[in-house]
């Protein structure tokens, strides 16, 4: 059996950098690496770390952490994710929302509605490999004061 | 380690990985952007190589006087990064002998002396991630007498480090990257399979019975029909086959042949006789890779 702990527990263990951004909502990336562990009750705990080297084939995690600082409510939060070349998606991270995912940047849904065009004019359907942007949405506006996170997991390729 | 993602190449050691998010959001009615910070993660050289052989056989030294046995094996840095590999070749036998290790530099397949010169300390030059080569062992055989089971192993090893899988290498990879060792241990060994001397002749006997009553028992007056097989690798010359009639039994006259060709029984002829108990066939001058076949029959008294 595997427990997952909270992610933003073992956020506030890693040294992430807060956005220098001056405003009423801050953004914080990270990219970790799960590390396993026996537990002593016999089950596997898995904790969320900073990487110590990666390489290609390597599992990864890209957490996304937002926060209300001001004192009004935030509407209309979208959060975008380009994702770096090198980097392969896979799937939301569990207990985070699925982002829409994107295969061109322009177009934003799930993945299984997504289609790639090939070079001879045919299409196909989108595989997780083909994703090049992820977007989350929030539903209702951000109260102030208060924070979520989003995670996605991806491979080195 | 989950393996490479299947249809792209893999990330080059030291690349930067660097992921900005971006946060839109409506203020007071007015449309906000800002960035995330920015988080770099340097893609680590994973130390990886493969050394194989084709083919299963075993491989047949030459003698002293020949040219040298070429061994051809691939090399391939199976890393995400350019590395050197460090060469050694150790040989169970004592009586051959390793004249040396070179890189088919012109990829030609074939190794040429002056072209395929010796490594340099005994290591490659760098490889590119994924490349192959064909490493050459030359080989010599120091004595004549023949040897059988035995190897040449060459190992292959990442310059950088090799060992204990996942073991690092603070700044070892290629760009200033860490190196960190891979699932292969960042070694390779093959073990090729040898032998020395079977290039001298052999020679394979058989018999055949036939008895009066057309079976196959040995009783008296049974005809026993004998096949000797002479296999010569290289060419040789003054090839004589000696074999002597087995006591208990009489030479069946004008049974010699050479080849399916017969030949005279009487004393004093040049290319054979049969004396007393023994028949004498001189082959003479052989060529090369040539198989002669001398019968006779001897009848059970």
């Amino acid at each position: 059996m595997i427990t997952r702990p909270m992610i933003a527990a073992v956020l506030s263990t890693t040294a992430a950098v807060v956005s220098a951004a001056a405003g009423p909502l801050q953004v914080t990336s990270s990219i970790l690496a799960e590390s396993r562990a026996a537990a002593a009750d016999g089950t596997t705990r898995i904790t969320l770390v900073k990487p110590s080297q990666i390489t290609p084939g390597d599992k990864v995690i890209f957490v996304l952490a937002y926060r209300n600082t001001g004192t009004q409510p935030l509407a209309n939060v979208v959060l975008d994710n380009p994702l770096p070349r090198a980097i392969a998606y896979r799937s939301a991270n569990p207990g985070s929302p699925a982002p829409d995912v994107s295969v061109d940047g322009k177009t934003f849904g799930s993945l299984g509605t997504l289609r790639v065009r090939s070079l001879d004019g045919s299409t196909r359907a989108a595989s997780p490999n083909d994703v090049t942007s992820v977007r989350w949405r929030l539903a209702s506006p951000l109260a102030a004061g208060s924070q979520g996170q989003f995670a996605f997991q991806a491979v080195v390729r | 380690m989950l393996g490479a993602v299947p249809g792209y190449a893999e990330t080059l050691a030291g690349t930067a990985i660097v992921n900005t998010g971006v946060l839109r959001y409506d203020l007071a009615g007015a449309a906000q952007t800002i960035a995330s910070n920015t988080v770099t993660l340097t893609v680590a050289e994973r130390l990886d190589v493969r050394l194989s052989h084709e083919g299963q056989g075993v491989i047949l030294v030459a003698p002293p006087s020949a040219l040298p046995t070429v061994v051809p094996l691939t090399l391939t840095n199976a890393d995400n990064g350019s590395e050197s590999f460090a060469i050694a070749a150790t040989l169970s036998a004592g009586t051959i002998m390793l004249r040396g290790l070179s890189i088919d530099v012109d990829g030609d397949g074939r190794y040429d002396p002056s072209i395929d010169l010796p490594l340099v300390n005994g290591g490659s030059a760098p490889l590119a991630a994924g490349q192959s080569v064909t490493l050459f062992a030359i080989l010599a055989a120091t004595e004549v007498a023949g040897v059988r089971d035995a190897a040449l192993t060459v190992t292959a090893r990442a310059i950088t480090g090799s060992g204990t899988p996942a073991s690092g290498f603070a700044g070892g990879g290629d760009s200033g990257s860490d190196a960190l060792v891979g699932p292969t241990g960042a070694a390779a060994s093959v073990v090729v399979p040898l032998a020395t001397g079977l290039a001298g002749p052999s020679l394979f006997k058989s018999q055949s019975v036939r008895a009066a009553d057309g079976s196959q028992a040995a009783v008296r007056d049974s005809v026993i029909t004998y096949t000797l097989e002479a296999r010569f690798d290289d060419a040789v010359t003054g090839a004589r086959i000696v074999d002597a009639i087995p006591v208990g039994t009489v030479f069946v006259p004008g049974s010699l042949t050479l080849d399916g060709t017969p030949l005279s029984d009487a004393a004093g002829t040049q290319a054979s006789d049969a004396q007393g108990f023994s028949i004498v066939v001189a082959i003479g001058q052989v060529a090369p890779a040539s198989v002669h076949t001398v019968q006779f029959k001897a009848k059970i008294q």
